[in-house]
């Protein structure tokens, strides 16, 4: 396996916040995880990129573990619940971020945000500041800035619960464009049924700091536990 | 109502803000061409003349743009190193009353407790004597009234720092740098870049106008350099009122020529500065 969790734990205080999670990924699969807010799920996603640390546990990656490694040296991008851009930069330097710190040539820079640009659909937007996008479009730049980095794994932490319906679906579909184009390896946090159910190749339900990982949508979708009966018994019941 | 309203606050702003300055300046500029005045008796660009003859404007603008620069960028600097190594603690309600402290200490109290610190028969001269680090008190190093003006930097360093400190609190916050510095380094910044990349350029981009402003402000300050200055070159507005109250009366021209001069300067470099601003602002 690609990605391998072996029982990763944390706490704040007193209060468990993960606890025991164990997990795999495929490479280039994307793993949904359900769960209600304050459930751990942010907490997780940020020791998996190192920006919290673990009590305990080991994470894998390629089969070398990183638990020890620093967040900059795993090759694992974070990406925040909000479209958060660089407010002093312009949207082809915000995608260009990562490849600057990596000291990329300039031509293979201007190269590869152009193609970036493109696959976002934000031509002639390059030069525009953060704060002249809509929030679709910041989250397009979000998404490029840590796609180009060509990041191990990528997670994303409610990447679109900040959006309208209309461009959540557009954004919905546009990520699957680009994780398939990009050959993306991600773990997808949301907390919206229909979301997890159509972004992820694998999905997962997170509850009290428990993950548990279905076996096939079938599972996940019959499991009571997951809320997607109540749902589809509520839209049978409106008829 | 409402439409008259905005109206009456543009007259009240130009009856209140802009005539007594601007006839204020106009009396400057007819005294500087001999227009009006005690001794004047017509039109002369002899006291314009004088003044550019003399260059002391021109040593005393670059005095107090070097001073005003000098005590800016340390500022600068020592309030972007506080902020980024310190933000938490300064949070804290002991040290965030430490910060507000010197913003409500006036310029010449502030300037006379440096002249009771660093003069020669200050304090410090005062603890270094009995210790027996100097025998008279003309050894202690010259610090205030001296040509590289040490006092008055220190001065002004220390009244202006608080106040960096405490606008680049505010933008840290505002601006989500915490959230901004993690996510840089998830996308593979070192501790370093993330300060050079990220904080610094985030902070100094979101205040550049304001530290301009100080700039302006320190270059027209008088109450410091007057105490802590030397006697020449001197500091613009410790210049012109020289000028202004000198015993020959001939002289007072030459004084509101000075004050007519830097008043375009700085009103240019202030134009300038919004003007770019509200371009920038309007491309946005």
């Amino acid at each position: 396996m690609f990605l391998e969790v072996k029982q990763i734990r944390k706490s704040f205080g007193q209060e468990q916040v993960v606890t025991d999670l164990t997990f795999s990924l495929e490479r280039h699969k994307t793993l949904s995880i359900l769960g209600q807010s304050g459930c751990g799920k942010t907490t997780m996603l940020k020791m998996l990129g190192g920006l919290v640390t673990p009590d305990g546990g080991d994470i894998r990656l390629d089969g070398a573990s990183i638990s020890h490694k620093k967040p900059e040296q795993r090759n694992i991008i974070y990406l925040y619940q909000e479209d958060l851009l660089f407010p002093h930069l312009n949207v082809f330097e915000n995608i260009a971020f990562g490849l600057r710190l990596k000291k990329h040539p300039a031509k293979e820079v201007r190269q590869k945000v152009e193609t970036m640009v493109e696959s976002l659909e934000l031509q002639g937007q390059q030069s525009k500041m953060p704060h002249q996008l809509s929030g679709g479009q910041r989250q397009r730049v979000s998404f490029g800035r840590a796609i180009i980095n060509n990041p191990a794994l990528l997670l994303l932490d409610e990447p679109f619960g900040s959006l309208d319906a209309g461009t959540r679906q557009r954004m919905q579909q546009l990520f699957k464009k680009i994780a398939g184009a990009f050959s993306i390896t991600s773990l997808f946090v949301t907390h919206d049924l229909k979301e997890a159910i159509l972004m992820g190749d694998e999905i997962a339900f997170m509850k009290s700091g428990v993950l548990k990982v279905y076996k096939s949508k079938q599972a996940f979708i019959e499991d009571p536990e997951t809320g997607v009966q109540s749902e589809i018994g509520f839209w049978k019941d409106l008829k | 109502m409402r439409t008259k309203s905005p109206h009456i606050g543009i007259l009240f702003f130009l009856a209140i803000g802009v005539l007594p300055f601007a006839a204020a300046f106009v009396y400057a500029l007819l005294y500087s061409f001999g227009a009006v005045g005690v001794l004047n008796t017509s039109y002369t660009t002899a006291f314009w003349a004088a003044v550019f003859r003399s260059g002391e404007f021109f040593k005393s603008l670059g005095y107090s743009a070097a001073i005003a620069a000098v005590s800016v960028a340390v500022s600068v600097g020592l309030a972007l190193w506080l902020v980024l190594s310190y933000r938490r603690d300064f949070e804290k309600k002991a040290l965030s009353f430490v910060l507000y402290l010197p913003l409500a200490i006036p310029g010449v109290v502030a300037a006379f407790f440096t002249f009771q610190l660093l003069a020669q028969s200050g304090f410090f001269a005062r603890i270094t004597y009995a210790l027996g680090g100097i025998d008279k008190a003309r050894q202690f190093p010259d610090l205030v009234n001296d040509p590289w003006a040490v006092g008055i930097l220190l001065t002004f360093i220390s009244l202006v720092t608080p106040f960096f400190v405490l606008l680049f609190m505010n933008v840290y916050k505002n601006e989500r740098l915490g959230e901004l510095k993690t996510l840089a380094v998830s996308l593979g910044a070192t501790p370093r870049q993330v300060r050079w990349r990220v904080s610094i350029p985030i902070l100094l981009t979101k205040t550049r106008t304001l530290i301009v402003l100080y700039f302006i402000f320190i270059l027209g300050a008088y109450e410091v350099p007057l105490i802590l200055g030397q006697q020449s070159p001197q500091m613009l507005s410790v210049l012109i009122i020289r000028e202004m109250r000198q015993f020959d009366l001939a002289k007072i021209p030459e004084g509101y020529a000075v004050a007519v001069l830097y008043t375009f300067i700085v009103s240019g470099a202030a134009v300038l500065l919004f003007y770019r601003k509200k371009k920038t602002a309007d491309a946005f």
